[in-house]
């Protein structure tokens, strides 16, 4: 299988490259002020696009003078760039968003017009789908296409208007892609800044990603020429910006890894300074097993989940929505729990300025809620996993899961028991007409996302010979065993709409007490994690 | 026009805590940290692109920049982050850093100079995990050109013919001429935006500190020249003039102790610390 991949060497100087540039545009006392002030390094996402850095360039395929990064390319450089800053990554992020449906929708000579500009101008790009009154449900849009005919009947120019919300770059870009109704259906139009009739609102003033520029996009009778449809019909739009979903929720999910990462780091390095009650924090288990530990588990997990993603993606053509949202979902969750977290292991001194965890927190939080909310990946995730375990014939996740039965370096049989039950409560609650619920379709789908990253972590660390992401996988198969079936029994009960004889079995193949049997030795575990991630 | 740069990989020096002592006693091992062009050979290579290009940050050179290393196999992507930097070309000489010392690498690059034949050499002034700070002034004598040291600004007149070098000293600095061929090795400030007057890029200023292996640049690179050969293959007598006899690890701090009083703090120091 080839994977469509940078040379490992290549993609290390792009990191080296990042680095560098953060080290010395984006130093601590800096983003510190922007972020009180509000400001949107403009300058600084400049020289990121110009020739002198050109990150962009990862992102955009070589026939068009960029560098034909894959999926996992991607996912490193926005992981370590959330490292940094989530809120100049995201500017990042804009441009990628708003490069997409050109890359999967525009003919080639098209492309060839768009992509080379934006990659040798280093054109700052917006991406301008969401309305006021359009935001999960894309499709209420209200933003208008009205074409302007010739006396021959030909299309010569589209007017555009209406008005688009929180747009990333929205005051600072070059270029907008923007979505709006054709005659013939939501359609995608590159719209240049200098066209009349085009004017970014007022900046938006947010709890995080304050270096990031958001703002309204008002478009009023602004008239570009047809050319500037993305695709040579009307009424594809939907379906380029669902198929790009794969790619753009991998780097969101990347994000959330690095938001999370940088946290935990941060809250480890605290943890071997500050002294309480006569030693250290760190030797406190209570605090590492609480605060440290299970995000440090949790965010391996993600970790896993993203690189599998990543490899799927790279290895074929086609889009993987589902796995995009787990990723995605369960990542940027775990990005906001792991930055929670490293406030209160910072004490007082997380809640003020100074240790950044604070920053970092408002920062992540808005991986939950843009390239849709965690509940919208929710209802995709549970509605169709749900769909292919029927497919399956209930089984779905136990193939995933195929392999880890019988490993015991990473808890595989637990893994792997946990997935054949939630092919059975998948299947179940279609059987019984429960996914009309939709808590239980959400609950299905914390449940499938909690194992499916179990599966994974446990594929990847029976791999190598890594010590602790191999404890990390012990935990974390132990830990979904018991939580993963919990959940949807008890969702099941609550509906009311599952028979006993039903329930029974379910609980029979759940076997909770077999996995809280299993639990022996996690302490264990714990205590290694914690002795392996102080170590330096 | 042809400037030499020679480049050593060093472990990453923002992490020069983690470097570690071998069991032994005889070696500084830096397993497991990442490795970076030596800060100081990044600025040399900064320095030559500047004297050759034709207008500032324009990267149209004058002339040829070839970086050369000697070191292992794997400092092809050390040596590739300079070329992306928009260095032209190459060389690696194998070896390894144990078995090296700042003599054999003079000797080393003296070779390389001779089949070469560039008209300045531009070093970083010294590495930044050995500090020996020898090598530009061994090269120096073993050519016989001359030579001016811990450069913080250099100027060139439009025809490359002579180097005008000025070097911060205590209370002042210093300026020597040299003519080329010469060897150059340059401090941090020549990477400040006027470090370097070619006459010909005049009127705009440089950023601050030396540019960035930019993406385009790293896809060039893949197409430029790297030629690999062995220490053996130049005839370079291999023996170590410098031995390391034992490296020791300085002594670790040991926490501070909060005291209650000043009674206490005084019966400390008296008592503990005997500085009373
Ligand atoms: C800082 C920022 C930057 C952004 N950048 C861009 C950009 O560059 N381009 C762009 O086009 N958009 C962008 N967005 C928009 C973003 O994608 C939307 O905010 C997001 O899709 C959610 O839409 P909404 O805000 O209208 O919330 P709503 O859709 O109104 O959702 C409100 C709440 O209801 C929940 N909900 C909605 N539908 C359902 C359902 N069917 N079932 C259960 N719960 C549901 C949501 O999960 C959420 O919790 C950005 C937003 C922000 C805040
Ligand atoms: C906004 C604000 C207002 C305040 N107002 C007042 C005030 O009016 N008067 C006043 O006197 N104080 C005040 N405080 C101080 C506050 O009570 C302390 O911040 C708090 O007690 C925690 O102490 P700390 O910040 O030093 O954190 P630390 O004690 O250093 O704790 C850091 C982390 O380690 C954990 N930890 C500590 N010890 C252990 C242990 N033995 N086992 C496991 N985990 C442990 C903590 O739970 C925490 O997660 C205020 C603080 C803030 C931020």
């Amino acid at each position: 299988m080839e994977l469509k991949r940078l040379d490992n060497d290549d993609l290390l100087t792009i990191l080296g490259t990042l680095n560098d540039f953060a080290e010395r545009e984006l130093p601590f006392d800096k983003r510190t002020k922007w972020d009180e002030e509000d400001i949107c390094p403009e300058d600084i996402v400049k020289t990121m696009l110009s020739e002198d850095v050109g990150l962009h360039l990862v992102f955009i395929p070589e026939e068009y003078g960029g560098l034909g990064g894959g999926a996992y390319d991607v996912y490193r450089l926005s992981c370590e760039f959330a490292k940094k800053d989530v809120g100049v990554a995201t500017s990042m992020l804009a441009v990628a968003l708003g490069t997409d449906p050109i890359r999967v929708g525009c003919t080639p000579e098209q492309k060839e017009k768009w992509m080379t500009r934006i990659a040798e101008e280093g054109l700052i790009v917006a991406y301008g789908v969401t309305e006021p009154e359009a935001g999960s449900n894309v499709e209420s849009l209200k933003t208008k296409a009205e074409r302007i005919i010739d006396e021959n009947g030909n299309i010569t120019h589209y007017k555009l208007n209406g008005v688009k919300q929180f747009i990333s770059n929205g005051g600072i870009a070059n270029l907008y892609t923007i979505l709006a109704k054709a005659p013939d259906g939501p359609t995608f139009f590159v719209v240049e800044r200098e066209t009349e009739g085009i004017e970014p609102g007022k900046q938006e003033e947010k709890h995080g990603i304050r270096l990031s520029n958001t703002t309204q996009v008002i478009l009023e009778d602004c008239i570009i020429p047809a050319e500037n449809i993305v695709g040579t019909k009307e009424g594809q739009g939907i379906k380029h910006s669902n198929e790009v979903f794969g790619f753009t929720r991998l780097m969101v999910a990347a994000f959330g890894l690095g938001g999370g990462l940088s946290a935990l780091e941060k809250a480890i390095a605290y943890s071997k300074e500050r002294k309480q009650f006569g030693d250290y924090l760190y030797k406190k288990q209570g605090y590492t097993h609480k605060l440290i530990v299970p995000n440090a588990v949790r965010l391996a997990a993600a970790q896993a989940y993203i690189e599998y993603v990543a490899g799927l993606l790279d290895s074929s053509e086609e889009d993987r929505q589902i796995e995009g949202s787990v990723a995605k979902f369960f990542s940027t969750e775990s990005g906001n729990k792991a930055a929670e977290d490293a406030i209160q292991a910072h004490g007082g001194y997380g809640y003020c300025k100074e240790y950044e965890v604070e920053k970092i927190k408002r920062d992540v939080r808005i991986l939950t809620i843009y390239e849709g909310t965690s509940e919208i990946q929710q209802n995709i995730i549970g509605v169709f996993r749900m769909r292919q375990v029927v497919k399956g014939k209930g089984k779905f996740l136990v193939n995933m899961a195929e392999g880890l039965e019988g490993n015991d370096t990473v808890n595989g049989t637990l893994a792997a028991k946990a997935a054949a039950f939630l092919d059975a409560a998948a299947y179940a609650a279609f059987k019984n007409k429960l996914s009309r619920e939709q808590h239980i379709i959400f609950e299905l789908a914390t449940s499938i996302a909690e194992v499916e990253t179990a599966i994974q972590l446990c594929k990847a660390a029976a791999e190598g010979d890594d010590k602790l992401k191999q404890a990390e996988a012990r935990i974390w198969a132990a830990e979904v065993a018991v939580s993963a079936p919990t959940r949807m029994l008890k969702a099941f009960k609550q509906s009311g709409k599952v028979s006993d004889e039903l329930m029974k079995e379910l609980s029979i193949k759940a076997d909770i007490a077999g996995s809280i049997d299993a639990q022996s030795g996690v302490l264990e575990d714990m205590n290694l994690v914690a002795e392996l991630l102080v170590q330096d | 026009m042809k400037i030499l740069v020679p480049m050593k990989r060093v472990a990453d020096p923002d992490n020069a805590n983690k470097v570690k002592i071998s069991p032994d006693g005889t070696k500084v091992t830096s397993e497991g940290l990442e490795a970076k062009p030596n800060p100081f050979d990044e600025y040399a290579v900064e320095t030559a692109l500047r004297i050759l290009e034709d207008g500032v940050g324009s990267g149209n050179l004058r002339g040829e920049v070839v970086v050369v290393t000697v070191g292992g196999d794997d400092t092809v992507r050390q040596v590739r982050q300079c070329l992306a930097m928009g260095a032209d070309r190459g060389i690696i000489v194998q070896g390894d850093d144990d078995a090296l010392d700042s003599t054999i690498v003079a000797n080393v690059l003296a070779k390389i100079v001779e089949k070469e034949q560039p008209n300045l050499i531009i070093a970083g002034k010294q590495a930044v995990d050995g500090d020996s700070n020898q090598v530009a002034q061994a090269l120096a004598e073993i050519l016989g050109w001359p030579q001016a040291t811990f450069a913080g600004k250099v100027e060139v007149p439009q025809d490359l013919s002579s180097a005008t070098v000025t070097r911060e000293v205590d209370g002042g600095a210093a300026k020597v001429k040299v003519q080329l061929p010469a060897v150059i090795s340059v401090d941090l400030r020549i990477v400040s935006p006027t470090g370097v007057q070619n006459n010909v890029a005049a009127g705009k200023d440089y950023q601050d500190g030396p540019r960035y292996a930019s993406l385009k640049g790293i896809m060039k690179a893949k197409k430029k020249k790297v030629d690999t050969m062995t220490i053996a293959d130049l005839g370079v007598d291999q023996t170590l003039k410098v031995r390391s006899v034992s490296f020791t690890a300085p002594p670790q701090r040991s926490a501070g102790v909060i005291v209650e009083t000043v009674e206490e703090l005084v019966a400390k120091l008296r008592d503990e610390a005997k500085v009373l």
